[in-house]
């Protein structure tokens, strides 16, 4: 086993957001099925319109993978963006240089700890995901495309965290940066698209290739796979391959920097 | 074992390496002084793989810092200026990390890791949280952390920094033996005392290039501080009869002079002093390299007296 890997999970697990984290994780994820469960079963009118098991399923089913993305994005720069720059602010750095790790090595075991843990949140997140297979209208597809969705975008999130950790000195512009970086693939596509949408909105049927302006936005990703759409499997290919690619570059961008980032040391 | 030759390193403007030549045999223990800037710290981060020459080369035991890092690496321990270590990890923990970030493995691994803690004195404090050390301990325990592969080279920069005189004097005395055992070493330090106390060698660095070099730092010229009680008329007529001394400074009842000869002539100045009826309330011969390094950078060499 990667020694990176075995210290940062030691010294990762220490912390006392080890157990708070997975605590406050769990108790956002039931908030939300709770919250939505009572606001569509409650609301006037909702037993005359007989709110059907499977939409309600797949509601909550998506209010709890959105909100599921929504809180590890937010998880993912505190664990990798400080992956790096702490050895720098700690002065530590300059050992693991000197060692015989590589920087493949070290990086990936900083992704991989990283990694792990938010693994650990995501399972952890999965009876609450699960418990909408009983209402019907999801089923086991769904939930491993939810999952795999989720997987690959926070792990590329995670990848560029990294890499603008081994690019800045101090934790918080590398986190900053992050941040700011998930916001834009969040933002950027939306009005991208609507833009797009907007000087093609004359012609007469949408164009292929519209679609796919949304593919770096992390919600689209997750959720376009869903619930079987033929047609949507092209954006969502590819949604998954623009995070693939980034998480590829990121990857070698931080390689070479922790290969160059004795000066930092 | 070391041998440097041209080497250029530039930041922005600044060039932190100037075409600087170094060699250093096996078994040396080679002190490097000058001031701020002169360009030492970045030396021995190349000597150590961590920072890349922009131009001239610097080998290892024959390995090149650049293309052959990896050799180099098993060969070298470092130091840094500040050495930093995992605060929320136990000693014995923070020691195997070490120890398998430099592949030890088996029998090898768990002997590295018990003569390390016996080296550092802390066997009895091996599941003791780092945080909870001492200076002089954690210092301690970062030497034996960069023991732990049996480097043959050690590059130490400014490592007495910030600890108290024990630790010092302890610090001196575990370099020393660390040499004995046949290690190299390359130390950087502004400690000039610590240095012509343990170093068969030091050599002057300023503005990145090489700027002098003892030969050897045991001293064989001393500048003297005498301190005299009355009448320093004689004592000025001896000091200057003498062809061993040589006159630097004369103030009032304050005499300083460089006397060669190593501390025997000192010891002989003084005696022929008492003999001659000057009474000398104050006798602090120094060692050669403050003077050297006064010499080489400027500035005064005895210090101001209130």
């Amino acid at each position: 086993m990667n020694p990176m890997i075995r210290k940062e999970l030691r010294q990762r697990m220490r912390e006392r957001r080890a157990w708070l984290l997975p605590s406050l994780y769990l108790l956002v994820l039931g908030a939300v099925v709770i919250v939505f469960y009572m606001t569509v079963t409650t609301r006037p009118g909702s037993l005359e319109i007989a709110v059907q098991g499977a939409t309600l399923g797949q509601g909550i089913f998506l209010a709890v993978a959105y909100a599921q993305l929504s809180l590890l994005l937010l998880v993912a720069p505190v664990f990798s963006a400080g992956a790096v720059t702490i050895e720098k602010e700690q002065r530590t750095l300059a050992g693991l240089l000197t060692s015989l790790l590589g920087p493949a090595d070290i990086w990936w075991g900083k992704l991989a700890a990283a990694l792990l843990y938010q693994g650990l949140l995501l399972a952890s997140g999965l009876p609450v995901l699960a418990l909408t297979l009983a209402f019907g209208g999801i089923g086991p597809r769904e939930l491993g495309i939810a999952l795999a969705s989720t997987a690959i975008v926070v792990a590329a999130v995670s990848a560029a965290g990294l890499y603008f950790s081994c690019f800045f000195r101090r934790s918080v512009h590398a986190t900053s940066v992050t941040y700011a970086f998930i916001v834009a693939l969040t933002v950027v596509p939306l009005v991208a698209h609507a833009v797009l949408a907007s000087l093609v909105g004359r012609v007469a049927r949408e164009p292929t290739w519209l679609p796919y302006a949304m593919a770096p936005n992390p919600f689209y990703a997750l959720s376009v796979g869903l619930f079987g759409a033929a047609e949507r499997a092209g954006p969502w290919v590819g949604s998954l391959a623009f995070f693939s690619v980034l998480f590829a570059a990121a990857a070698v961008f931080a390689v070479r920097d922790i290969a160059r980032g004795g000066e930092q040391a | 074992m070391i041998d440097a030759r041209d080497l250029v390193k530039r930041y922005g403007a600044l060039r932190a390496l100037d075409g600087l030549t170094l060699s250093v045999e096996r078994g040396e223990l080679v002190g490097l002084v000058g001031p701020n800037g002169a360009g030492k710290s970045t030396l021995i981060k190349i000597l150590a793989t961590l920072v890349h020459p922009d131009a001239g080369a610097a080998a290892i035991d024959g390995f090149d810092v650049v293309g052959a890092s990896g050799r180099v690496r098993a060969l070298v321990g470092y130091m840094p200026d500040v050495p930093g270590l995992y605060q929320d990890m136990r000693v014995r923990e923070l020691l195997e990390f070490f120890a398998d970030a430099f592949r030890l493995r088996g029998a090898r691994r768990r002997a590295a890791v018990e003569g390390a803690l016996a080296r550092a004195g802390l066997a009895d404090r091996a599941d003791t949280f780092v945080e909870a050390l001492s200076l002089g301990l954690k210092q301690r325990l970062f030497i034996a952390k960069t023991l732990l592969h049996a480097p043959r080279l050690l590059l130490l920069d400014e490592p007495a920094t910030g600890l108290d005189p024990l630790a010092r004097i302890e610090l001196r005395r575990l370099l020393r033996a660390l040499n004995g055992e046949g290690i190299t070493m390359l130390i950087s330090s502004h400690i000039l005392a610590d240095l012509e106390d343990i170093c068969s060698r030091v050599t002057f660095i300023a503005a990145g290039r090489l700027a002098g070099e003892s030969a050897a730092a045991t001293p064989r010229s001393l500048t003297c501080e005498i301190e005299l009680l009355g009448d320093s008329a004689r004592a000025l007529t001896l000091l200057r009869e003498r062809a061993d001394v040589r006159m630097v400074e004369s103030a009032g009842a304050r005499v300083a002079v460089e006397v060669t000869g190593g501390p025997e002539a000192a010891a002989a100045l003084l005696r022929d002093l008492v003999a001659a009826g000057c009474a000398v309330v104050r006798f602090d011969p120094r060692g050669g390299l403050e003077e050297r390094y006064r010499r080489a950078f400027g500035g005064a060499a005895m210090s101001p007296r209130p």
